[in-house]
């Protein structure tokens, strides 16, 4: 029976589904009588989800995109002229 | 995404970057429209300052222009493009004062003599829809992800937030794939650690009422 420790350090690779059958099923057996461990899983993967769904939400703010467009025009301009 | 659909952007990427190496100038303006928010978005993520990103957005699409003939395809575009933007960053980022680092480790799980686990663990996941969307939240999280040390905080955001593979983030940094899984774990593992406080501070509040 694995423990606390070792069913955390296999987190990762259970969640990529990487980890060997055999080890696989002895972490879900740790589960079943964990349920400290389940809420671990839980938490460990919803952090996952919500930071990505918050961060990925980053625009490119309207006057920083109006000088990014006047920086491009005038590089364009410049080269042209080359 | 479909795979032909990703194998059609990719074969319009490398048309656009023949172009570009050809001095194509239209070529150029497709691909910082194409790329301008991925860059200003990581460049965002790593310094949380708005300034700050668009000046290294600036540079990376200069970069982009001035370097695209040392640009070799043995590698992907777009691997190329994260990594200018991670050294712009890296050099902006050293340029100013640099904050206390904080340790991780305080912050990994804890375990007793036999391995368990030390601290009550609540399952907060179900109950963060209605939270996920106040400003509060964000600012907490923005916070969290601020807090970790460089070397976790770049491989969560390119392999977590960019959703980028394994095997591409370990190429990008020059990381073992090894070094990749551990990073990223650490950093997970740190994340729920500080979110699991304000979650949890939530929920009991909601069981008051």
């Amino acid at each position: 029976m694995i423990c606390c420790k070792e069913c955390i350090d296999l987190l990762y690779d259970y969640i990529e589904g990487s980890l060997e059958q055999e080890t696989s099923k002895s972490l879900e057996e740790h589960f079943e009588e964990c349920p400290p461990c389940i809420a671990f899983l839980n938490t460990y993967k919803s952090t996952t989800t919500i930071c990505r769904d918050t961060l990925n939400q980053i625009e490119i703010p309207d006057e920083v995109r109006r000088t990014l467009q006047s920086f491009l025009k005038e590089h364009k301009n410049q080269e042209e002229k080359k | 995404m479909s795979f032909t659909q990703q194998k059609e952007d990719k074969e319009i990427e490398e048309a656009l970057v023949r172009d570009l190496q050809a001095g194509n100038l239209d070529a150029y303006d497709k691909i910082a429209e194409l790329y301008q928010k991925k860059i200003y978005a990581l460049s965002f993520n790593l310094m949380r300052n708005q300034m700050d990103a668009q000046d290294v957005t600036q540079e990376v699409l200069l970069t982009l222009f001035r370097k695209i003939n040392t640009f070799q395809s043995k590698s992907a575009f777009s691997s190329w493009v994260y990594r200018i933007t991670l050294n712009a960053s890296y050099m902006k980022l050293r340029s100013k004062k640099k904050e206390p680092n904080v340790s991780i480790d305080e912050l990994l799980p804890s375990f007793n003599g036999a391995g368990f686990q030390q601290e009550k663990i609540q399952d907060w996941s179900e109950n963060t829809e209605s939270l996920l969307f106040t400003n509060e939240t964000h600012e907490v999280i923005n916070k969290a992800v601020g807090l970790l040390p460089e070397k976790e905080k770049v491989v969560f955001l390119l392999r977590d937030v960019e959703g980028l593979s394994t095997e591409k983030v370990s190429g990008i940094l020059d990381l073992t794939i090894p070094a990749v899984k551990s990073r990223l774990h650490r950093a997970r593992l740190f994340l729920r650690k500080k979110l699991s406080g304000y979650f949890e501070e939530y929920n009991s509040k909601k069981g008051e009422t």
